[in-house]
């Protein structure tokens, strides 16, 4: 197993995020988690990054417990995020991002090719390397984010929310990429608020509601579960009034 | 009107003002862009550096140049000491301004204890000398001084631009979690940076023993001036505060000719403030 | 009141030294304290109560001075009739530097620190070059001083004397009404200080005149007391450091904190006279500043009074009795809210396109949408946070859109933050009480206190009304937030993601409030995310999506609209 998750709570000051969630990946699956806003979806994949302390439960990735290290030492092992909001370094220019993405270890000495494969997957950031990310147009800032992270060469890349706020040809697009990159042999987790697209690319989701993870399985599966529904809706059933 | 040659002649002593400035204002902005603290106490380090330069010349016939390659190290050790103390405490942005203020008195305190508050000048063979360009006197050493301004100027610039240790602080400035997750570690290069603007204080300190008269009041009078070079230039912005040094040099020196010098703190500060008020977001 | 006492019988019996013949070294020691005294007070009045941190008190202190010196030396007026010009100088130099200033949102912090610095330096480089000073001075030795007593040292004496009597008890005025506490709220947030009511522009304005009113008094008896005056003297670094120094160790919060700072300070220099001693003086009081701001940064006087109190604190604990006092079953008339064709755009991206809705009294709303939708943008619209670029809120007969934050607040709108932003100086009792002052309720500050007891004990948070809102857990300080909005007495309530973060037994209890609250009349519209407090609570259900309303009604119907599935799930569901 490549991530282990077991019974992990985390909390920012006081305030509970997530209360009780459980799930593993396995090395070359992509795996989902889907869940209504709130639920506690960035707060999960942040943690595994290392922007996080859990304050309880265990996370293991490739049979190293991330709790013992070092925030800045959790993407050395091979975890890339890119987060919610993109969170490009705005003023820096576009390949900059990308070399902050390279800047540990390995990732760094094999800077060249990494590059040549991101400008390759994202021709568009090949012509704007030099302009500013903060001046990039949504897409092409999800795009550098993704870039950034693949930059660091993670057998793990978390993608947090990477359709929000994008134009649905856009979003057509980004998923295309997400299945190249894993197609290219990367583990993939997924969160993401657009279900339909998350179960699509799924090998196995999770659903994820007000800080615990209530259900699990092939997307085939949870389609079909009205879990899912409740979760985003309300509806305690798929059709008449409850 | 001035004549043109007058006017030409202050155009000159302007840009090598403005040098100095640019020089005193570097590591105020790196530290204010990079690491979010405002250091006052920069100031009275300078001088500190100018008087120990003084002493080690004075005192020990120390030549300037292997006075300052005593104390430029010494002084990267001091920043990094002062910013132990900065993270320990987690000092911010605002009481940093506190903080370095107490430490200001204290060091010109010290200065005055050790030096009186009598002036001092350093004499050396160097100090009158001057190159003639056409109808204008470029003094010596305050040349020296204004390229090794620009020197450092874009030495820091293209460091923060094209080494990874540059962009690893540019990044952590913007958003320190998300640097942090790509393996930034940002606490560490907090120390470097913090040593490094002590540093240029030691180099702008030896300039000052050498060009100028010495008095522990001193830091207070170059306070408004470099802090509107630095925000006009730019918060961590080295060729910013360069170019903004040598505007408020030539604006001020050309007013000390146009009207006269007691005018010309007006205008950096008129500039300053007109910034502040039109364009905050700048900061 | 105690204190007010003993303010009046201290300065009463230090006004009767001199004539009991107080030797002339003590009295010129005592003028420099009750000047300090003066002058750190009239500080702390805008840079301690309301945290903007100005290094420019010089500039007033010298507009004093110049002003005696240019009336009595140069034009030959009376020094005693010369002092109130000093004033008036000094407090119309702050009200213009303030209406410009105190607009520009980003301006607090250290930038207004090096902003008044640099104003400092306009104005003495002004003095300097124009006929108010020249450059060589102003000798104001043939100025006859009145005798108030026999000796001039005892004049002096007295005139810092009668100042800092007259400082400390505004100060103390100020710090326990209704000034005081917006001041201090602005201190701790500005943003929600202005929203909960708080008329921030011109209180800050009111608090800077006064203290730079203040401050040109003291400048212009101590033109006089040094009789020769240079610009780079009195506008040196040597005020604005001192005036810090002393209110930071004092503690600039309280109104006894900057004058027990000007003593001590004061105290010590003197302690340290002659030539190098004064140096070691100056270099020890900026040690102590390091040390008070790294580790006691509340200063002197607040950090005793909290040990003080921590040993009499169980006993105050207990008085705080659970009575549900008459006053929290008050309500304003009730009114509808109605929002007509709200846009509102930030730089390119359209948050609101022409969003309405209406809330009628006890009528409750919810408010959902997926992430970035505009449902906070439209809660901070309502609250005047943010301005409408086009349509209009109504409340009842009055029209919201265009009012400061502060006005619609008093007209009965108020709000939570999704993350509680309580005054992280206030205990939970005066959080709620300032809601009282300054909403619709407008209390009187006694009154507001009792008011705030029955609020807290409604939300259930009685027991702690004297803990501070760091001491308190995410649900309490979620209930603190309803306690504050309806202590305001709103006719209209917003509720911006209230339940998020809660657990399900809290869940329930905030549910059965917010069910409470609407028994009163109360308008609520309120954004979740939770779907099953939405069902349950709301009577009708507004969906927006990219800025939009695309469904409105009852609960069930409207989460179940074709548009609506396929925003939140994506279009497989449709079918």
């Amino acid at each position: 197993m490549l991530l282990e998750v077991r019974r992990l709570a985390i909390a920012y000051g006081d305030a509970p995020a997530v209360w009780d969630a459980t799930l593993e990946v396995d090395a070359g699956e992509v795996v989902s988690v889907i869940g209504p806003n709130g639920a506690g979806k960035s707060t999960l994949v942040n943690t595994i990054a290392g922007l996080h302390r859990a304050r309880s439960g265990e996370l293991r990735f490739a049979g190293l417990d991330l709790g013992a290290v070092a925030p800045h030492l959790v993407c050395r092992h091979g975890i890339a995020l890119v987060p919610e909001g993109r969170r490009l370094f705005a003023r820096m220019s576009v390949e900059e991002n990308l070399d902050i993405g390279c800047y540990r270890g390995e990732a760094r000495r094999a800077r060249r090719e990494t590059l040549d494969r991101v400008y390759h997957l994202f021709p568009i950031l090949s012509e704007r390397r030099r302009q500013a990310a903060g001046s990039l147009s949504g897409g092409q800032q999800q795009m550098a984010a993704i870039g950034r992270a693949l930059m660091a060469r993670p057998r793990l890349l978390l993608l947090d929310e990477p359709s929000l706020g994008l134009a649905p040809a856009v979003v057509d697009h980004m998923f295309e990429i997400i299945r190249a990159i894993h197609a290219e042999g990367v583990t993939i987790l997924l969160v993401e608020q657009n279900v339909v697209r998350a179960l699509e690319i799924a090998d196995r989701a999770y659903v994820l509601e007000e800080g615990r993870v209530v259900a699990g399985g092939a997307p085939a599966v949870l389609r079909e579960q009205t879990r899912i529904q409740e979760a985003y809706l309300g509806l305690r059933d798929g059709g008449g009034p409850s | 009107m001035p004549s043109l040659t007058l006017l030409g002649q202050s155009v000159v002593s302007g840009l090598l003002a403005g040098g100095l400035y640019a020089l005193l204002a570097l590591g105020l902005s790196l530290s204010w862009g990079l690491l979010r603290l405002v250091n006052l106490s920069h100031f009275a380090l300078a001088l500190l550096g100018a008087y120990l330069t003084y002493q080690l010349g004075h005192a020990f016939h120390l030549a300037p140049w292997l006075a300052a390659g005593l104390i430029v190290p010494a002084f990267f050790a001091l920043g990094v000491v002062l910013h132990v103390v900065f993270a320990r405490f987690r000092v911010t942005e605002f009481t940093s301004l506190l903080v370095t203020f107490g430490l200001a008195v204290i060091l010109e305190s010290l200065i005055q204890w050790f030096w009186t508050a009598d002036y001092r000048r350093y004499e050396t063979p160097w100090a009158s000398a001057s190159i003639r360009v056409g109808p204008l006197f470029v003094p010596t050493l305050e040349l020296l001084a204004c390229l090794t301004a620009a020197t450092l100027a874009v030495a820091t610039w293209a460091w923060l631009r094209f080494t990874y240790v540059g962009k690893a602080l540019r990044a952590a400035a913007e958003d320190p979690a998300m640097a942090g997750a790509f393996g930034v570690n940002h606490r560490a290069h907090a120390f470097v940076l913090s040593g490094i603007s002590a540093a240029y204080a030691g180099v702008a300190g030896a300039f000052i023993a050498l060009i100028s008269t010495l008095a522990p009041a001193q830091i207070w009078a170059w306070l408004g001036t470099v802090f509107a070079v630095v925000i006009i230039g730019g918060l961590g912005n080295p060729v910013g505060a360069l170019l903004a040094g040598f505007l408020i040099g030539v604006s001020e020196s050309v007013t000390m000719a146009v009207a006269a010098p007691a005018w010309a703190p007006l205008v950096s500060f008129s500039i300053l403030i007109g910034l502040l008020v039109l364009r905050p977001e700048r900061v | 009141m105690r204190q007010a006492i003993g303010l009046l019988a201290a300065g009463l019996i230090l006004a009767m030294l001199p004539l009991v013949g107080l030797p002339a070294f003590y009295e010129s020691f005592l003028y420099l304290v009750f000047h300090w005294v003066a002058l750190a007070t009239s500080w702390s009045l805008l840079s301690g109560y309301a945290g903007y941190f100005s290094f420019g008190h010089g500039a007033f202190f010298g507009a004093g001075m110049y002003t005696v010196a240019t009336l009595t030396a140069g034009l030959g007026a009376p020094f005693l009739a010369a002092l109130p010009v000093a004033a008036v100088v000094a407090t119309l130099l702050s009200l213009g530097i303030g209406a410009v200033v105190f607009r520009v949102k980003r301006l607090r912090g250290e930038l207004f620190g090096l902003l008044t610095l640099a104003i400092t330096f306009v104005l003495a480089t002004i003095v300097l070059n124009t006929r108010l000073d020249g450059g060589p001075g102003v000798y104001l030795s043939n100025v006859p001083l009145p005798r108030l007593v026999a000796s001039p040292t005892g004049t002096f004496y007295l005139l810092a004397l009668g100042l800092a009597v007259l400082t400390l008890a505004a100060a103390y005025t100020i710090t326990s009404s209704r000034l005081g506490l917006g001041l201090f709220a602005i201190h701790d947030d500005e943003d929600v200080a202005e929203v909960e009511g708080v008329p921030t522009f011109a209180y800050k304005l009111v608090a800077f005149a006064l203290s730079a009113g203040i401050a040109g008094v003291a400048g212009g008896i101590h033109a006089m007391y040094v009789s020769y005056l240079t610009v780079p003297d009195t506008f040196s670094i040597t005020v604005p450091l001192y005036v810090v120094l002393m209110s930071v160790l004092g503690g600039a919060r309280h109104w006894l904190g900057p004058a027990v700072g000007a003593a001590l300070i004061t105290a010590s220099l003197y302690a340290f006279t002659g030539g190098q001693q004064a140096i070691l003086g100056r270099a020890v009081v900026a040690f102590v500043l390091i040390l008070i701001v790294l580790l006691l940064p509340e200063g002197l006087v607040p950090a005793v009074l909290r040990r003080a109190r921590g040993q009499r604190g169980r006993a105050a604990d207990v008085a705080v009795a659970p009575i549900l006092a008459a006053a929290g079953a008050r309500t304003e008339a009730p009114a509808t809210l109605d929002c007509r064709d709200v846009w509102r755009a930030f730089g390119g991206i359209q948050a609101l396109r022409g969003v309405s809705l209406s809330v009628a009294p006890g009528e409750i709303v919810a408010l959902v949408g997926p992430n970035g939708s505009g449902k906070t943008t439209l809660i901070n619209v309502i609250s005047g946070h943010h301005a409408a670029d086009r349509g209009r809120v109504e409340l009842g007969a009055a029209t919201l859109t265009g009012r400061p934050a502060h006005e619609i607040a008093g007209l009965g709108v108020s709000r939570t933050y999704q993350i509680p932003r309580p005054f992280a100086h206030f205990s939970a009792l005066d959080n709620v009480a300032l809601a009282a002052t300054f909403g619709s309720a407008r209390c009187a500050p006694a009154e507001a206190r009792a008011e705030a007891r029955a609020w807290l004990e409604f939300t259930g948070l009685g027991r702690r009304a004297a803990a501070l809102p760091h001491e308190l857990n995410l649900h309490e300080r979620k209930f603190l937030e309803l306690a504050r909005a309806l202590a305001g007495r709103p006719r209209v309530i917003l509720l911006d993601e209230v339940l998020s973060g809660l657990n399900p037994g809290e869940i329930a209890s905030a549910v059965h409030l917010i069910r409470q609250i609407r028994e009163r009349g109360v308008a609520i519209l309120f954004v979740e995310h939770l779907m099953r407090a939405v069902l349950e609570l709301s009577d009708r259900v507004v969906v927006l999506n990219e800025g939009e309303v695309i469904a409105a009604g009852g609960p069930r119907e409207a989460m179940r609209a074709a548009r609506v599935i396929e925003v939140y799930l994506g279009k497989a569901h449709v079918a």
